[in-house]
């Protein structure tokens, strides 16, 4: 079964959602949007009641869920040089209202740390131990793009399940893996969806996708991002940026990290943390030499990796046109601005 | 306002007309509601594009540490008296820098908005004096400005500028106000409640360095949290290793913190760490009586010392 | 861990593990003095040799307590007495502040402490050390930036 077929469509009184999460949680973690400190992010959840539905987005992506931000690969007793398996999942999870944007970035990293030449197996086994209940974007925001580099609002790509509220106290829920058929089997006062569910889902769909107006031309861009490498273009995008990780740090698809080694106590760690390339110390040489010397050339290698370096290994765009980097920095970098500026050079 | 904004781009374009400077670093429109940003004008005929409102929220004199050139900034008063701390501290030069001084009442807070939105998305925002009109998807709210005004410029005494080299706009009033009564009720919680609300802060941090990065007051060449021959600091998200990261940049901005407000505007994860920076400031002035960016002369407070200074703490 | 621990051979009964910084000229030379007068205090403390007061960094102290020591000593030469002559004048500001901004975080008052002893002190070292120690005992283990796995 490939995904993105159609297996099963249902539709899901809202009211019957939290059952529904109770019945899952005794097999499942549970993962869903949660507001607390006026943030949105994904938490662990007991309750569906805890579920904060009326999100535009998440500020951070679940990316974390999978490749977290700083973990512990490995650990030993200081005498004894062996590694210690752990388990890295307790139990499944669910990660619930994930965006298709969002899960979209999944399917990107796991090209990444899923590929013919490298097989990560923490990330591994945190994808395969998780299942994507996505809910579709019926209010994508001005600063969402996902529909120019191969998403959508309802894209359905990479999910188990995709749900729609359509609005009506309503649910559209549609099974697109075998897996995802599983979890629907799990709630037992499932409708069939009659003609007007159908007409008001296609409806909402398309009024979504209406409301996706940036548009981002990728097309011939990394042909484009190749002869502008010593552009003095440069010197004009980067003066703004103030060279902080926020827009590598809340990017779905950004995943350099750097190895340390930590002695705590009794015993050494070997740590994976994020690292940013916007951040000077990212590509400090041994010998002290720093090639990427300033915030130009920073910047430089954050869109060349994105829009050509990734495109070039995997054919993909490094964007799913979530838009977070764009509303999170302090300085109001655009992406979409510095794309067209490449493309006008 | 608008006439403050005219009279702005006036004195702007004229400065790289006459080139009494190279360049020119103020506030432009963004991309999205609410937002303003940073711009860098060289030419005359870009000195339009500037603007000046209660959205300005950045701190532009982070730019000064880097820039090389004859700069004319826009400064409110606290980035006026930030200025003062670089040129004190020797990170820029008095004659490179003109200062066009802009009267401030107060930043509006974004996320104070973000409250008021709850989820819904802003798509307009038109501002007059006193008030803003929000506008979104079956959305249109009037918030009065003072409601919305962020903790740092609620308790700002410096609303005009201390040093200048031309003012643009009036100069705005200035309340009476209350400015350590926070950290005062603050410090009457327990140990424990004290200790809880620092290490849930921390415990967001994703240590993304925007606070470090805007903050005027951090120039040093390399962070010690970056220095990684010795590796200082754990580089994990463990509280413990985020916390003593704001700890020790609160204390190496001690007497040096103007608290312009710019290091919780940035981040991302809404972290409020303002009151470990307010709490160094009353303790600056009240063991020291140093106020920091406030005058040329005075040196700064950790770097000197008096023989009769307070010992009470010393065993 | 429980290997650095002091574990008393009777019963695992907790004893405060605490850090003392000490310049090389006045505290260092007391502690010193000390010995060589077999002055008794409790063997809680260890020592760490640095140049000056001046020399410690707030990071020092703090690091201290997120490896998990229980208190920590700070000590150098009289104001006045500096081997390089104000070290410890631009240090006294310094702690001053560090001092309330760690109470204000919630590290218990008395978990990190600041004393100046001489270097013909050593009585005055050892009844330190018994005072300190006795306080931070009654503090009991340190919970604040401890970096548990």
């Amino acid at each position: 079964m490939r995904k993105g077929d159609r297996l099963k469509e249902k539709i899901i009184q809202k009211e019957q959602i939290g059952k529904w999460l109770e019945k899952l949680g005794k097999d499942y973690e549970i993962w869903a949007p949660v507001k607390r400190n006026g943030l949105v992010l994904f938490h662990p959840i007991s309750s569906a009641k805890e579920v904060y539905f009326n999100f535009l987005n998440s500020k951070k992506t679940p990316k974390d869920l999978f490749f977290p931000q700083s973990e512990v690969l490995f650990s030993f007793p200081k005498e004894e040089i062996e590694k210690e398996v752990e388990t890295i999942l307790q139990k499944p999870r669910i990660v619930f209202a994930i965006r298709p944007c969002d899960a979209r970035s999944l399917a990107l990293l796991d090209q990444v740390f899923d590929s013919e030449d490298y097989q990560d197996p923490y990330y591994i086994e945190r994808r395969e131990g998780t299942l994507l209940v996505g809910l579709a974007c019926t209010h994508p925001q001005q600063s969402c793009f996902c529909t120019s580099v191969g998403g959508g609002p309802f894209a359905k790509a990479h999910l188990d399940l995709l749900m729609a509220d359509l609005g009506d106290g309503k649910y559209f829920v549609e099974a697109l893996t075998e897996r995802g058929e599983g979890l629907l089997e799990k709630n037992d006062s499932l409708q069939e969806p009659q003609k007007k569910d159908r007409e008001k889902l296609a409806k909402i769909k398309e009024e979504a996708e209406e409301k996706v107006k940036s548009k981002l031309v990728t097309k011939g861009l990394e042909k484009k991002l190749d002869k502008i490498f010593d552009s003095s273009l440069w010197d004009r995008v980067h003066q703004r940026c103030l060279g902080c990780g926020i827009c590598t740090y809340l990017c779905p698809t950004c995943h350099c990290f750097a190895l340390l080694d930590e002695k705590d106590k009794a015993r050494v760690e070997r740590i994976r943390n994020w690292d940013s390339c916007m951040f000077p110390e990212f590509t400090v040489e041994a010998s002290g030499h720093n090639p990427r010397i300033s915030n130009r050339e920073r910047m430089r290698q954050r869109v060349m990796h994105k829009f050509n370096y990734f495109v070039e290994r995997y054919g993909e765009t490094a964007c799913v046109g979530c838009g977070r980097c764009i509303q999170s920095c302090p300085v109001n970098m655009d992406i979409r601005e510095i794309i067209e500026e490449i493309r006008n050079e | 306002m608008q006439e403050c904004e005219k009279e702005l781009r006036e004195v702007a374009k004229k400065l790289l007309l006459e080139k009494k400077v190279d360049l020119i670093i103020g506030y432009e429109e963004g991309t999205l509601p609410l937002r303003t940003r940073p711009i860098f004008i060289r030419e005359a005929d870009e000195t339009k594009k500037l603007v000046w409102n209660s959205r300005c929220e950045n701190s532009l004199c982070s730019y000064l540490k880097t820039t090389k050139e004859r700069v004319g900034i826009v400064a409110k008063g606290c980035d006026s008296r930030s200025i003062i701390g670089l040129i004190k501290e020797r990170q820029i030069k008095r004659e490179n820098i003109f200062i066009i001084g802009v009267p401030c009442s107060g930043i509006i807070d974004r996320k104070k908005i973000e409250d008021i939105l709850e989820g819904r998305e802003l798509l307009e925002c038109i501002e007059s004096d006193s008030q803003i009109t929000l506008k979104g998807e079956g959305l249109e709210e009037k918030v009065d400005k003072d409601k919305l005004v962020h903790a740092s410029c609620k308790s700002c005494k410096y609303r005009n500028p201390v040093l200048y080299d031309t003012l643009v706009g009036k100069e705005v009033s200035q309340g009476e106000v209350e400015e350590y009564s926070d950290v005062e009720e603050f410090a009457s919680k327990s140990d424990d409640e004290r200790w809880a609300y620092f290490n849930d802060e921390a415990s967001r941090c994703i240590r993304c360095y925007a606070c470090r990065n805007v903050c005027p007051a951090c120039y040093c060449p390399q962070c010690f949290v970056d220095q990684s021959l010795p590796t200082w600091f754990g580089r994990t998200l463990h509280p413990s290793d985020t916390l003593m990261f704001h700890m020790i940049r609160t204390l190496h901005i001690a007497g040096r913190c103007v608290d312009c407000g710019a290091c919780s505007r940035v981040c991302p994860v809404n972290i409020e760490l303002r009151m470990l920076h307010k709490k160094v400031q009353k303790d600056v002035k009240e063991l020291y009586d140093y106020e920091a960016g406030i005058n040329l002369e005075e040196l700064p407070p950790m770097a000197t010392f008096k023989m009769d200074d307070p010992q009470e703490f010393i065993k | 861990m429980e290997g650095n621990r002091i574990v008393s051979k009777e019963k695992s009964e907790w004893k405060p593990r605490i850090i003392a910084f000490l310049c090389n000229w006045c505290s260092y030379a007391g502690a010193d003095l000390a010995g060589i007068g077999r002055l008794q205090y409790p063997p809680n403390v260890r020592i760490i040799r640095v140049p000056c007061s001046g020399r410690i960094n707030p990071y020092f102290i703090i690091k201290s307590l997120q490896h998990g020591v229980d208190g920590v000593l700070v000590s150098g030469c009289h104001p006045g007495d500096c081997h390089y002559i104000s070290g410890n004048l631009v240090a006294r500001r310094r702690f001053a502040i560090l001092k309330r901004i760690l109470e204000f975080v919630g590290v218990e008052k008395g978990r990190v402490q600041f004393t100046w002893i001489s270097a013909a002190e050593g009585e005055r070292f050892s009844q330190v050390i018994k005072e300190v120690t006795e306080e931070i005992k009654a503090l009991g283990p340190n919970k604040r930036f401890v970096k548990e796995a």
